[in-house]
């Protein structure tokens, strides 16, 4: 099976592989400093992070109201408290993970993209992120919100 | 299956890679995901509309269409970077700001 590799990757040799690389490597060195800040300096002490500026606004949750204590308790692995402070989150994290796995790997090898989400995983992703910000935020929700 | 989306093709979704053919197009879903937790709400949705059309046009065979939307879905990742940047170095401004107010008492 022929390949068709991306011409910066070709016709850098060994120097176009490693620039490629760097945009993953730097993203994945910027997710662990902000998860080792976020286990350092716990999110749930007031102060220490900006309140959500929607939430500052309209009183109300959005769906990423709870992300930072949920990604500071998946860092002490403590599934159910991620889970309660944002659900979202701890279906998204798995989901960044392997996409940026796949992005290195693409780097790393010269391969060009092959896998696509089937049509309907982004509506999904949104009905579901608009689903859960109006029900959080509704009476007998109160499960899904961060407080 | 009683789904509210149309049933799965018998077709893959996407055509394997090989001689002559396209590579599928980024859909920047994972940055709107991050975008809609992280930061910026409304540009994580325009993000996701537009991950949505790039499936959806892929899947139809609309190449050109779906490249069309994920250049899009791609500046909308990039406005949520920027919006993002702005609104934490305007947040380390105000917070400079009290703290030197604090200190001169």
């Amino acid at each position: 099976m022929s390949i068709v590799r991306a011409p910066g990757v070709l016709s850098g040799g060994p120097h176009g592989r490693l620039r490629a690389v760097a945009a993953p490597i730097a993203t994945g060195v910027l997710g662990l400093s902000a998860a080792t800040m976020l286990h350092l300096v716990d999110p749930n002490q007031p102060g220490h992070y900006p309140t959500c500026p929607f939430l500052a606004l309209t009183g109300l949750y959005c769906p990423g109201c709870g992300s930072l204590r949920a990604m500071h308790d998946l860092t002490t692995l403590d599934l159910a408290g991620a889970w309660s402070m944002n659900p979202l989150t701890v279906l998204a994290v798995p989901y960044l993970l392997a996409a940026w796995v796949l992005w290195l790997r693409r780097e790393l090898t010269g391969q060009p993209r092959r896998w696509i989400a089937p049509a309907w995983v982004p509506p999904v992703v949104g009905v579901l992120t608009v689903g859960f910000w109006v029900l959080r935020n509704l009476p007998g929700f109160g499960f899904l919100g961060p407080a | 299956m009683s789904s509210p989306y149309p049933p799965p093709p018998q077709q893959p979704y996407s055509p394997q890679p090989g001689y002559g053919q396209t590579p599928p197009p980024n859909t920047y879903l994972a940055q709107a995901i991050a975008s809609t937790l992280l930061c910026c709400l409304p540009a994580g949705i325009v993000g996701i509309v537009y991950a949505s059309q790039v499936t959806s046009k892929w899947q139809m065979g609309d190449f050109a269409g779906a490249r069309d939307s994920s250049d899009k879905a791609k500046m909308w990742s990039i406005i949520s970077i920027v919006a993002g940047l702005l609104v934490g170095v305007a947040y380390l401004f105000l917070m400079g700001g009290l703290a030197s107010v604090s200190y001169s008492r």
